[in-house]
């Protein structure tokens, strides 16, 4: 026996009062998400990235206006030339920050800047395309299950067993002959196009997470509660299947987002993207691949800026991830 | 694709594509040693081709039309009635006896030729026998036979009696070409034929063993079963069984994917040849495909190879042109072809003749031939004809209808163009009409023309052109451009070389009797000489949106100009030329390109042919001592 008597009642008094924050709160799924996510460093810095790509891409015309040189400007001959006798392009100096990005003498910094613009856009509306694509086929795949399902999930197992860069390239070529485009002048040549082929080949990993999902959650009793009480297909789907998807959806829209931004890079690359008057990453890594050997430049800044891009990207994917499905570990 | 895969694959693809871009690399030894004086002999001549040998007749010499190939041929493997000095300029282009003894006049009315056969000609091993008249009777039985597919049979249709052969008329005769008794062949022809010793100077005319060439009839075939008739052979012909057609199989020297190695041909007699048509110094050629551009000229630059069949970039032709350790390794030829921007006659708003004018007035010539890696790469173009297809005259300083200061165009001068047409509504020189707008403007995928398209496009904005680049690979692009119904109003993509040193291998192009609407097939992209009939057999003839009447035609001045003779035929072609410039206005030509052949430091003699437009393999001698890496014939 201690000397001190103790009384049970007033240490448990003493220690509610003391540690306030022990008490049991309610909070709703998106505050447990933003608790765990703001302790991920590094999907904060891959946000604060973001953040900042996409204030740059929105501010671009400053920096064209400050260094006097729009994205489409030549300086292949004249004064002020940025290319020397044999075409080659010149190195950074104080007007051009990055130097010249080829036989045109234009400003590699400039259309770095708007290639922000390029590939955000192409990412962005690809992915959204192919989210919309993928939840709804998901949804009704998982829903209805049977005959729905089995349609839908064959379609993604043949979109997935394409040989992707060939149908890509087969695709890109197809449509890129003509004014008019393909499939009825429905996608056009260039943005249209890369944004298309990109989407046709991103839905099926959504669609297929979704309707995993879907499975589960019909049979979850919220559903069959909703059910009993006479809810329709539709209400179902919308009211109690799709704002439990919003998590899986979330982590992988975000992580398509790379892949698609070094899809368009790709096809860019391959000279299948987009024309060479839009500024492009991939494209400028293409062009880049003549010249590396005297012109380093032209390879390293927007080898870079991909990097960068993706990779941020990815850190938050990975955040987004670890905060909104806790049980999964970081694989 | 789980997710964890999904990241690791953005994020290592990153790096792939910095490492795609990267391959290659190194910087090589520097060799210090230009060509040598004496003329070394023997040794093995090394060549890298670019990723495939590009051959489109399957290096069968009756459809072949590769000009490599035919550098080949002329120079090594197939000797012909009459050929050329194989050496640059003029004298290059000039007519000399090969197998026959002397270049014959022809009869009276220009419709009859008669060749003598040099003695002690004959053809390489396994076959080894005379070569007679009757070997060049096979040689246009194949040119006639449409199995064989000779692509530029057309050169030939005037001689009597093949048309009917082809049809499979005349009992199996070709009545114009006839073996007289072994050593004479006479040819005749329907009309006369200026330029007819140009056409008996391409491979397709030289001498075929029946024994040998009879087993391969379809085209492309006989590629791995050449018999040579000049001082070289491919590697393995000895080892070719010719005792029956079933018993041949392809010779092993050549293997169309990789390498073709040749050697010299025991049956060959130097004294039948002249040392100014052929030197042969070495004593066999190497040829291998290496698909890796980068690493062909670094290998060049190390010593492992000679020469090169490849486009050099523009920091590899700045290296050779101006550090002093690869002084003379660099050869720097005329090329005898024109690059060019076409408009079509038909589709607004290049159916006006004051656009096209202002086009021409408008475009940075100069520009464009930086953007190709400036002056080592040609001339800059005032007009069809390189100036080396007529006598060395005119130059771009002596005849430039759309004349600017450095040629670097001249936008004001443009303008007053686009005043006088019908697409300038206010006449303030800018085409406000809509078909000025958004036109579709093909190019190529690759440099140069990926480049110069937008920098043509910078400069014709002033003038209210506005245009929708389509960039297409080489091949497609061409095929686009050669269907009449893809509607192509204007493209940079094409250039054309000659195909022997006369105007008329320029004149093809714009011959209104030569469109076809078969896919791919027409050259004449402006449609230059198109009638309304034509349009009409065509079903484009009452399309809204094209006009097909009015076309300018020259026809009549080519056929003027292809009956001419010497310097009359000179003078005819070079009217025609500027008739092309200011009456049709079909092209704005940009560059009369040079062949750049870069050089090993091994190379103890180089000269460049002027008909194949390749090097003259035939002159070329090696110093083996500053040989690096496999110098000898084996794997």
């Amino acid at each position: 026996m201690s000397a001190i008597q103790t009384d049970p009642t007033a240490a448990v008094e003493q220690a509610i009062s003391d540690e306030p924050s022990k008490a049991i709160i309610g909070r709703s799924p998106w505050q447990l998400f933003w608790r765990r996510f703001k302790k991920d460093r590094f999907a904060f810095v891959g946000l604060g990235v973001i953040l900042l790509l996409i204030l740059l891409a929105i501010i671009a015309p400053v920096f064209a206006k400050i260094t006097g040189h729009a994205p489409t400007d030549q300086f292949a001959s004249g004064p002020g030339r940025m290319t020397d006798s044999y075409g080659l392009p010149l190195g950074p100096n104080s007007e051009f920050w990055f130097g010249a990005d080829g036989s045109l003498g234009r400003d590699l910094f400039v259309r770095i800047i708007y290639g922000i613009r390029t590939t955000l856009t192409v990412a962005l509306i690809a992915t959204g395309i192919s989210v919309l694509i993928g939840v709804t086929l998901g949804i009704l795949a998982g829903f209805f299950r049977g005959a729905v399902d089995t349609l839908i999930s064959r379609l993604i197992d043949i979109i997935l067993s394409m040989p992707l860069l060939l149908f890509a390239i087969g695709i890109v070529a197809a449509c890129s002959v003509s004014k008019e485009g393909c499939l009825g002048g429905l996608i056009k040549p260039g943005m249209p196009v890369v944004i298309a082929v990109i989407a046709f080949f991103s839905w099926p990993y959504i669609a297929r997470i979704v309707r995993g999902s879907t499975l589960s959650i019909r049979e979850k009793e919220y559903v069959e509660a909703s059910r009993s009480l006479g809810a329709t297909n539709r209400r179902i789907m919308f009211r109690e299947v799709l704002p439990n998807l919003m998590a899986p959806i979330l982590v992988y829209s975000t992580l398509i987002i790379p892949a698609n931004i070094l899809f368009e890079a790709y096809l860019s690359f391959l000279g299948l993207g987009l024309p060479s008057r839009i500024p492009s990453w991939g494209r400028m890594l293409a062009d880049a691949t003549r010249f590396y050997d005297v012109a380093w430049w032209v390879m390293v800044f927007p080898g870079f800026f991909l990097f960068l891009t993706t990779l941020a990207f990815n850190l938050l994917g990975d955040g987004l991830r670890d905060a909104l499905d806790p049980k999964t570990g970081r694989g | 694709m789980n997710k964890r895969f999904l990241r690791i694959f953005a994020v290592v693809s990153v790096f792939a594509l910095l490492a795609a871009a990267c391959n290659g690399g190194g910087t090589s030894d520097d060799p210090t040693d230009g060509p040598a004086g004496g003329l070394p002999q023997g040794g093995i001549y090394r060549v890298q081709v670019d990723t495939d040998f590009g051959f489109n007749g399957g290096f069968d010499p009756t459809g072949e039309y590769l000009g490599w190939a035919w550098a080949l041929y002329s120079n090594l493997l197939v000797r012909n009635l009459v050929t050329y000095n194989h050496t640059s300029g003029v004298e290059g282009a000039t007519i000399v006896p090969d197998l026959a003894t002397e270049v014959p006049a022809p009869s009276e009315d220009g419709l009859t030729y008669e060749f003598t056969l040099k003695d002690g000609i004959k053809f390489g091993p396994p076959v080894n026998r005379d070569i007679t008249a009757e070997d060049f009777v096979t040689a246009f039985k194949r040119l006639g036979t449409p199995s064989a597919a000779a692509q530029y049979g057309f050169y030939y249709t005037e001689i009597a009696g093949l048309a009917e052969f082809t049809e499979g008329g005349a009992e199996g005769e070709i009545s114009g070409v006839e073996a007289v008794d072994p050593k004479t062949l006479r040819i005749t022809l329907t009309k006369p034929v200026g330029d007819l010793m140009f056409r008996l100077a391409m491979p397709a005319t030289g001498p075929f063993p029946a024994e040998v060439s009879d087993c391969w009839k379809n085209a492309g075939e006989y590629g791995r079963y050449l018999i040579a008739s000049g001082p070289y052979m491919i590697q393995g012909s000895d080892e070719l069984d010719v005792s029956s057609c079933d018993a041949m199989r392809p010779i092993s020297g050549f293997d169309p994917a990789e390498r073709l190695a040749l050697v010299r041909n025991p049956s060959y007699d130097a004294a039948t040849d002249s040392k100014d048509v052929r030197a042969n110094n070495v004593d066999g050629f190497l040829f291998a495909t290496n698909s890796n551009n980068e690493d062909i000229f670094n290998k060049l630059d190390a010593g492992e190879i000679e020469g090169e069949v490849a486009t050099a970039p523009p920091q590899v032709l700045r290296k050779y042109e101006t550090n002093p350790d690869f002084e003379g390794r660099l050869f720097v030829e005329p090329g005898d072809r024109t690059w060019y921007i076409t408009m079509n006659l038909t589709l607004p708003p290049f159916d006006d003749i004051n656009i096209r004018k202002a086009v021409n007035q408008a475009i940075n010539k100069d520009t464009l031939r930086t953007i190709r890696g400036g002056p080592t790469t040609g001339e800059i173009a005032t007009h069809v004809l390189p100036p080396e297809m007529t006598g060395g005259t005119p130059t771009n300083t002596e005849y430039d209808p759309y004349p600017s200061t450095d040629f670097q165009g001249d936008i004001e001068a443009a303008k007053e163009f686009i005043k006088e047409s019908k697409y300038d509504s206010d006449g303030d020189g800018e085409c406000d009409d809509p078909v000025c707008k958004d036109i579709l403007f093909l190019t190529r995928n690759s440099p140069p023309q990926v480049e110069q398209a937008p920098a043509v496009e910078e400069q014709l904005a002033p003038l209210g052109l506005t245009f929708n680049i389509r960039e297409l690979d080489t091949s497609t692009a061409y095929t686009q451009l050669g269907d009449l119904n893809q509607k192509l109003p204007i493209a940079i993509n094409a250039g054309w070389g000659k195909d022997y040193g006369d105007p008329s291998t320029f004149a093809v192009l714009f011959d209104g009797r030569n469109i076809t609407d078969v896919p791919g097939a027409n050259s004449n992209y402006a449609l230059v000489g198109l009638t309304e009939e034509q349009a009409a057999g065509f079903g484009i003839a009452d399309e809204a949106d094209r006009n097909v009447v009015g076309v300018p035609n020259v026809d009549e001045k080519i056929d003027q100009c292809a009956a001419l003779l010497d310097q009359e035929r000179t003078d005819c072609w070079i009217e025609f030329d500027e008739q092309l410039m200011e009456e049709v206005v079909m092209w704005a030509p940009m560059l009369w390109a040079t062949n750049n052949d870069l050089l090993g430091p091994a190379v103890a003699h180089y000269e460049y042919d002027q008909f194949a437009g390749e090097a003259a393999y035939s002159k070329v001698a090696v110093d083996t001592s500053l040989q690096e890496g496999q110098t000898s014939l084996e794997g």
